[in-house]
């Protein structure tokens, strides 16, 4: 049933994804339809097994049997799957939703022509089915073919508006990602050349020498996809892309795979050599502070926004690394993040896109007042930014609290110099936001911010769905990672 | 009980009923110093029955405007009773040195919300100078009576009379004594400090507009006022010599009262009166200087 | 008498209920104002029955949500100290509420949805802080109360000055938790718990092992604390963020909001941290704290011109007072503690004292804003005669706040006053402070005789059609008024349950205050009584004398009559011969211009060759794309497509790999 379940999580986009291929104009309610049974399945999935682990094996490839243990196709729904679950499949739905009346001829910034439609839902369909893939896998093999299928998507989906600009931010996202996609590769080679395994938990089984070398490429491979230093310059030029693929591939899912890499495989066994998750821990301090040097010069609100997200990846491979050199709390801190994070980010990117929608710009300069003619965007922005930034009551503050908590687990001064950094991260970030926020929201309009329109209902709708999400995903995500890291 | 009540009529009586006697004698003094005959000594009392029948004239309303006279002359006999007079205070159960502080500010800030409520701009400048002569004397005002507390180790007024009385003097209460006279200058309005009367620039400051038995009750208050706190200055720092027998003991202070009043009226005689930061830059010093006296008495000298 | 938490969860359950159902009728203003007043006034009674149960001795522990990963929990516990705080918290929000329903109305852009919800949850977490008895909780309450009251600051959309201020605020406070943040963990990495009594125990433990972390988590915790409370310099935000909100809110942060950091701090010093020498150290750094910010905060209220900022500049000295009477009392906890209760007592009514007056004065003040449109003094006189229940509750509140017997304002600033006088036997350092404190007790009469003078006093503007308040907006100022009579006038019963609260801390002997009967005097006992105070005597006494001074008065049976004002012959203008508020003690003031020092800081920037260097676009990617681009066309130039040079080219290959092959076979 479970495993049912999981294939249909995985088949449903794929099938609505060659449906949309074939509807072209007409395809945003299939789109729709199948975003929507696919978060059913995944809610239906995360209720069945919460808690639970459950591994089921669906095929295997015969040619390859004869080197070693059989590799086996099959899913793996455990906590941290059924965690990428919760941001994969209810995302992915709002952002269909919203692209429904975003990417339409009313969209002041960028009119999309509804003959795009069929292209623009089958990839971003593809990608949902890619993004449950990479969650749902088994074993090393299986993630690397949903792994370069997200780079693939995440290319697509970046240059959707072909202009010069984003056809070279797609190509350089997709370089980058590929390099690193290129270390996995090799990591996984290596894996199987030693053990004959592709299994996670294999890994422990390595001997000292090639795991720290395994592992170091898996990092990079991670740093690559969550943009992390110093292969972070992808992510803000791919920006270019559509604002709702910003909110879910590049704030919610995509980067996220590469902070999941190293989740699934530090917790496999926790095999990761202390030198390495040192370098992970110093390396995210780093990421943390070099994307906060960049919110100042930034007039673009999604750039902004991208640079927020590379530095809270950096949080989520902080928690990881702090786990993984021997305080699980950190650990479970970090993966909730991801949770925390990934709704924080996707309302703060989809107000950027309503005010998009609207005004046609999301230059900080240009706006300002824009609460009187779009609250609920407003409260949404305050919202999402007052979630990530990592303000009690709101989501982002447990899973910070739950890292540093961690790192206060660690021996040594490590836990108070990480608890002084992030503090000082959290509370210069924290106001650049709300500076930021108040410029955009509040004040007297400006000319660019007097408009009439508000946003259409479907991008409302998802607005007041995530930050309920904001507000309450704690209450499933703190059980959930408790179930991890033990 | 009966004592109680006895003894708080007797305050309440010299501040009334002695007052105006020492402003005549006061007054008296001053004709001297001028080569003047002077008014009677009585004249402060015919000057208050006088004013008692005249017609009130009114430039405010409300219930606040009308109680104002009545609450200051009220406050400053209030002030009477929880202070030592010859014996210790009636009401010193009721009220120690802080209180006696705050009572005595209260007369203080009535007047000065005479002077406001006046509606006269006049009034309003009196008031205004009146609450910073206030601010500057208030700190000197505080530290003294704190040596004493400091001293005798209570707040209650009586316990310092007593302590000073058996102690015999000392620097810091010589020093603390000094900066109460001084304060008491300032208090009782009398140049060079009458900045906030000021009758050549400001008719009267606070009381410009009152008139009638309304200024006969300020007057009278104001007078009230310059004898009690010369009063305490008496009781806290110069209690000598103390016979423990009440009549002798009042007898003398009132003597020493007079003594005090009449310095006070010759150093007014004497000096021109100060500009009002002069006399803040006056009392700041004033105040710094009688923190030595703290320190004496931390020593215990 | 039922379990006082229970009464606390009701409580808090109907302001959650009641912040959502107010949002849904947010349409219908006045609906929703009232909604919201109910909800804080049944709210205000829960919470009043939690406080009298915990008075009544019954303390009680729930924990609601457990998270056993942290070792935290919601754990909720009502003590007689948080039963105090909870008294005040139901006291002046529901004034704020009933106030706010007419008051709001002169708001033309602004929706209320903006204000009643995020009101009643900010009302809601004030009592959750108060009730939490788990770290964790109490930062999430603690935050929670930020955030919504930063809404509240804010809540004047398209006004520069409140956003300004509300970012101010906001991120001043939340480094404020972060530094709570990291002292509740550093607790936390010893404890590995975050309940209040494993803090307690924890933190005695921590303070003789290993001195320096534990003064390393007071100093977090104080900094948090003091943040909040206004203490100069960290209470910077104060004077900016409380006159921008609306005056029902900023009644609750002045009157109530900021209370809470006293409480933290009263919770930190007298409960968590067991009396020892290093705690009176931490006595001597309060007490110069709120000595600092009550004479820098009172000098400055008295250049203010803007009745709002006036009396936030009075909170900041008002919470100095309170700070002052903590840290003498921290200072003599473990050698002196009947001195100790004495200045506490002080400090703590003094706390409940100056939510009744300060909530009255900037209701007050909003009453003027309501019907005259400014909070400037210099454009206003005379309006006592237009708005005579304001006038008469400001004119109690700001005799109260000036600490004028028998208002209650004076009963605590005499306790602080004179427990400090008295520790001042034994440390002339806190006698010093003493005496400053009453010197201040001074400027802030000045400052507030002020206000009244420029304000309601002087003459009228006839051209302006002033008129007073609508009755919902009297009858919170006229309450809180008569409560700052009553409890000038009764202290006692106020005074024995503080007593209580203090002797359920570390056990400060309440006895240092013997209050008798209701009837009674209050004498400060220190071995032998040594200060007295009888509010009642003296005011029947005051009575009396004010009756016979009247008949005096009267003696001569003057003919009264009502005469104009003399201008020396003269017609004038009310504006002319107004005295406006800035003329007030300019001497003076110029005399103490610059105790509050104003910094500005720089928008953070970083070198320009730094910004490069972290640019790795710019000189590591971009360039090595370009240089295998480059190379690139370098090698696709010899692919030119002309068949000599391929033709060259296998000649070329043939030659080398004829000189390998013949290499390798040598």
């Amino acid at each position: 049933m479970n495993t049912l379940l999981a294939l249909l999580i995985l088949a449903l986009p794929v099938a609505g994804a060659l449906l949309c291929v074939f509807l072209k104009e007409r395809s945003r309610p299939a789109a729709v339809v199948s975003a929507g049974l696919t978060t059913a399945a995944a809610v239906a999935l995360v209720v069945s097994t919460f808690g639970a682990t459950h591994h089921a094996v669906v095929g295997d490839l015969p040619w390859l049997r004869g080197l070693a243990a059989p590799p086996v196709f099959g899913v793996t729904i455990d906590p941290l799957a059924l965690l990428m679950l919760l941001v994969v499949a209810p995302v992915g739905l709002l952002t269909v939703l919203y692209s429904t009346s975003y990417l339409t001829r009313n969209n002041r910034e960028h009119p999309v022509g509804s003959q795009q439609y069929g292209r623009y839902y089958f990839w971003l369909l593809l990608f949902i089915a890619s993004m449950t893939g990479v969650a749902i896998s088994p074993n090393f093999l299986q993630l690397l073919v949903f792994w370069e299928l997200t780079t693939v998507c995440s290319w697509a989906l970046i240059s959707f508006h072909q202009d010069e600009r984003s056809l070279s931010a797609g190509f350089k996202a997709m370089v980058m990602t590929q390099a690193g996609g290129a270390l996995l590769l090799v990591a996984t080679l290596i894996l199987f050349a030693s053990t004959g395994s592709f299994e996670f938990s294999a890994l422990s089984q390595l001997p000292d020498g090639p795991r720290t070398w395994v592992f170091v490429f898996l990092l990079i491979a991670a740093w690559a996809k969550a943009a992390q230093v110093p292969l972070q310059t992808w992510l803000p030029d791919a920006m270019e892309a559509p604002t709702p693929v910003s909110a879910y591939l590049h704030a919610a899912a995509m980067v996220k795979a590469g902070v999941y890499l190293m989740a699934r495989t530090v917790s496999s066994g926790w095999a990761i050599t202390p030198q390495v998750a040192t370098l992970m821990a110093i390396m995210a301090l780093l990421t943390i502070f070099l994307a906060l040097s960049f919110y100042f010069v930034q007039d673009d609100l999604k750039r902004l926004l991208a640079y927020s997200t590379i530095a809270h990846l950096g949080y989520v491979l902080l928690g990881i690394a702090i786990g993984a050199l021997g305080a699980p709390l950190g650990y479970r801190g970090g993966v909730l993040h991801i949770l925390c994070h990934g709704l924080g980010k996707a309302t703060m990117f989809f107000c950027v896109g309503a005010i998009a929608y609207v005004t046609g710009t999301r230059r900080i300069s240009e706006l300002g007042g824009l609460a009187r003619t779009m609250p609920l965007t407003a409260t949404a922005f305050f919202v999402g930014l007052l979630s990530v930034t990592g303000v009690p009551p709101l989501a982002s503050f447990w899973s910070k609290f739950m890292i540093l908590a961690g790192a206060m687990r660690l021996e040594g001064a490590a836990g108070p110099l990480i608890l002084t950094l992030v503090l000082c991260e959290t509370l210069i970030s924290f106001g650049w936001m709300l500076y930021i926020a108040q410029k955009v929201f509040l004040g007297s309009p400006r000319a660019a911010a007097d408009v009439r329109s508000a946003a259409p209902w479907p991008i409302q709708a998802t607005l007041v769905a995530l930050m309920i999400g904001c507000l309450t995903a704690p209450i499933v995500g703190i059980p959930l990672v408790g179930f991890m890291g033990t | 009980m009966v004592w109680l009540l006895l003894g708080c009529l007797l305050n309440v009586a010299i501040a009334l009923l002695l007052s105006p006697l020492y402003e005549g004698l006061l007054r008296k003094m001053r004709a001297a110093i001028h080569s003047r005959v002077g008014p009677p000594v009585t004249q402060p009392y015919w000057d208050l029955l006088k004013l008692l029948g005249k017609e009130d004239l009114r430039s405010g309303g409300g219930m606040a405007y009308a109680a104002l006279p009545a609450l200051t002359l009220a406050s400053v006999l209030l002030l009477a009773t929880l202070t030592p007079m010859g014996a210790a205070a009636p009401l010193a159960f009721a009220g120690d040195m802080i209180v006696v502080l705050y009572v005595a500010g209260m007369s203080a800030v009535l007047i000065m919300l005479s002077g406001m409520t006046s509606g006269s701009p006049y009034g309003s400048v009196g008031s205004s100078r009146e609450m910073m002569m206030a601010l500057s004397v208030e700190p000197a005002l505080a530290v003294s009576l704190a040596v004493g507390a400091l001293k005798a180790g209570t707040l209650a007024l009586g316990g310092m009379v007593d302590f000073q009385a058996q102690n015999g003097p000392s620097v810091s209460m010589s020093i603390a004594g000094l900066a109460f006279f001084l304060a008491l200058q300032a208090q009782s309005g009398k140049l060079p400090f009458d900045i906030a009367e000021a009758d050549q620039e400001l008719m009267g400051g606070p009381l410009v507009e009152q008139s009638g038995p309304r200024l006969a009750l300020f007057r009278w208050a104001l007078w009230a006022k310059q004898l009690v706190l010369a009063f305490l200055l008496v009781e806290v720092f110069l209690p000598w010599p103390r016979l423990g027998i009440p009549v002798v003991d009042l007898l003398a202070s009132g003597l020493k009262v007079l003594g005090v009043l009449l310095l006070v009226a010759l150093i007014d005689v004497v000096n021109p009166r100060l500009r009002i930061d002069q006399a803040m830059g006056y009392f700041m010093r004033v105040g710094l200087a009688s923190v030595s006296a703290l320190a004496f008495a931390v020593i215990g000298r | 008498m039922g379990d006082p938490v229970f009464y606390v969860e009701v409580s808090l359950a109907i302001l959650i209920v009641g912040s959502l159902a107010s949002l849904a009728v947010s349409g219908r203003p006045r609906l929703c104002g009232w909604l919201s007043a109910a909800c804080a006034g049944a709210s205000a009674v829960s919470a009043w029955l939690a406080a009298a149960g915990a008075f009544a001795g019954q303390t009680s522990e729930r924990t609601l949500v457990s998270l056993p990963q942290l070792g935290a929990g919601f754990t909720l516990r009502v003590d007689p100290l948080s039963a105090v705080f909870l008294a005040i918290v139901a006291v002046v929000a529901p004034a704020s509420a009933v106030y706010s329903v007419r008051y709001m109305e002169h708001y033309r852009g602004d929706k209320v949805a903006k204000f009643y919800p995020p009101l009643l949850l900010c009302i809601a977490s004030m009592n959750g802080v108060l009730v939490s008895a788990d770290l964790v909780a109490f930062l999430v309450c603690w935050e929670s109360m930020t955030l919504t009251s930063y809404f509240l600051v804010t809540y004047e959309r398209e006004s520069a000055a409140s956003q300004r201020a509300g970012l101010k605020y906001f991120v001043i406070t939340h480094g404020a938790t972060l530094c709570m943040v990291a002292a509740a963990l550093l607790l936390w990495r010893v404890s590995g718990s975050f309940h209040f009594d494993a803090a307690r125990e924890t933190l005695s433990r921590v303070m003789s092992t290993q001195p320096l972390v534990a003064h390393l988590v007071v100093f977090l915790f104080f900094l948090g604390f003091a943040t909040k409370a206004g203490i100069l310099p960290m209470g910077d935000w104060l004077p900016d963020a409380h006159p921008v909100a609306p005056s029902g809110m900023s009644a609750t942060l002045s009157g109530v909001l900021v209370k809470l950091g006293i409480y933290g701090l009263v919770r930190l010093f007298c409960w968590i941290l067991v009396p020892s020498p290093p705690l009176a150290a931490w006595g001597i750094i309060v007490a110069l704290a709120g000595t600092a910010s009550l004479f820098a905060g009172t000098l400055t209220a008295l250049r203010q011109t803007d009745a709002k900022r006036l009396m936030a500049f009075h909170t900041i000295g008002q919470i100095g007072y309170i700070c002052l009477g903590l840290g003498a009392g921290v200072y003599c906890l473990s050698t002196a503690p009947l001195l100790a209760s004495i200045s506490l007592a002080g400090a703590l009514l003094h706390a409940v004292n100056h939510a009744c007056f300060k909530s009255c004065l900037f209701l007050g003040a909003g009453s003027v804003l309501y019907r005259t449109g400014t909070r400037d003094m210099d454009k206003l006189g005379g309006l006592a005669g237009a708005m005579p229940y304001t006038a008469g509750s400001t004119a109690v509140a700001s005799l109260s706040i000036a600490g004028v017997p028998p208002f209650n304002g004076f009963t605590s600033k005499w306790l602080i006053v004179s427990g400090c006088i008295l520790t001042g036997l034994r440390s002339p350092l806190f006698l010093v402070l003493g005496l400053i404190a009453l010197f201040i007790s001074i400027a802030t009469l000045a400052s507030f005789l002020k206000v009244l003078g420029a304000v309601y006093l002087g003459r009228a503007d006839e051209r302006r059609a002033v008129k007073e308040v609508p009755a919902s907006m009297i009858a919170p100022q006229v309450a809180l008024a008569a409560l700052c009579v009553l409890l000038g006038v009764f202290p006692q019963p106020a005074l024995r349950f503080i007593g209580q609260a203090l002797e359920s801390l570390n056990g400060a002997p309440a006895a240092a205050v013997a209050t008798g009967g209701l009837w009674d005097g209050i004498a400060l006992v220190d071995g032998t009584p040594v200060a007295f105070w009888w509010p009642l005597a003296a005011l029947a006494a005051l009575l009396i004398l004010a009756l016979l001074a009247f008949g005096i008065q009267r003696a001569g049976k003057a003919r009264t009559r009502s005469v104009p004002v003399w201008y020396c012959g003269e017609e004038h203008g009310p504006e002319t011969v107004r005295y406006p508020a800035g003329s007030y003690y300019l001497p003076f003031k110029h005399a103490v211009q610059g105790v509050y020092p104003a910094a500005k800081l720089p928008a953070p920037r970083l070198p320009v060759q730094v910004r490069r260097l972290l640019d790795l676009d710019r000189w590591l990617y971009m360039p090595a794309a370009h240089a295998i681009e480059k190379a690139a066309g370098g090698i696709s130039r010899t692919h030119a497509g002309a068949p000599q040079i391929y033709l060259l080219w296998i000649v070329l290959g043939a030659i080398v790999v004829a000189a390998i092959t013949l290499g390798l076979a040598r």
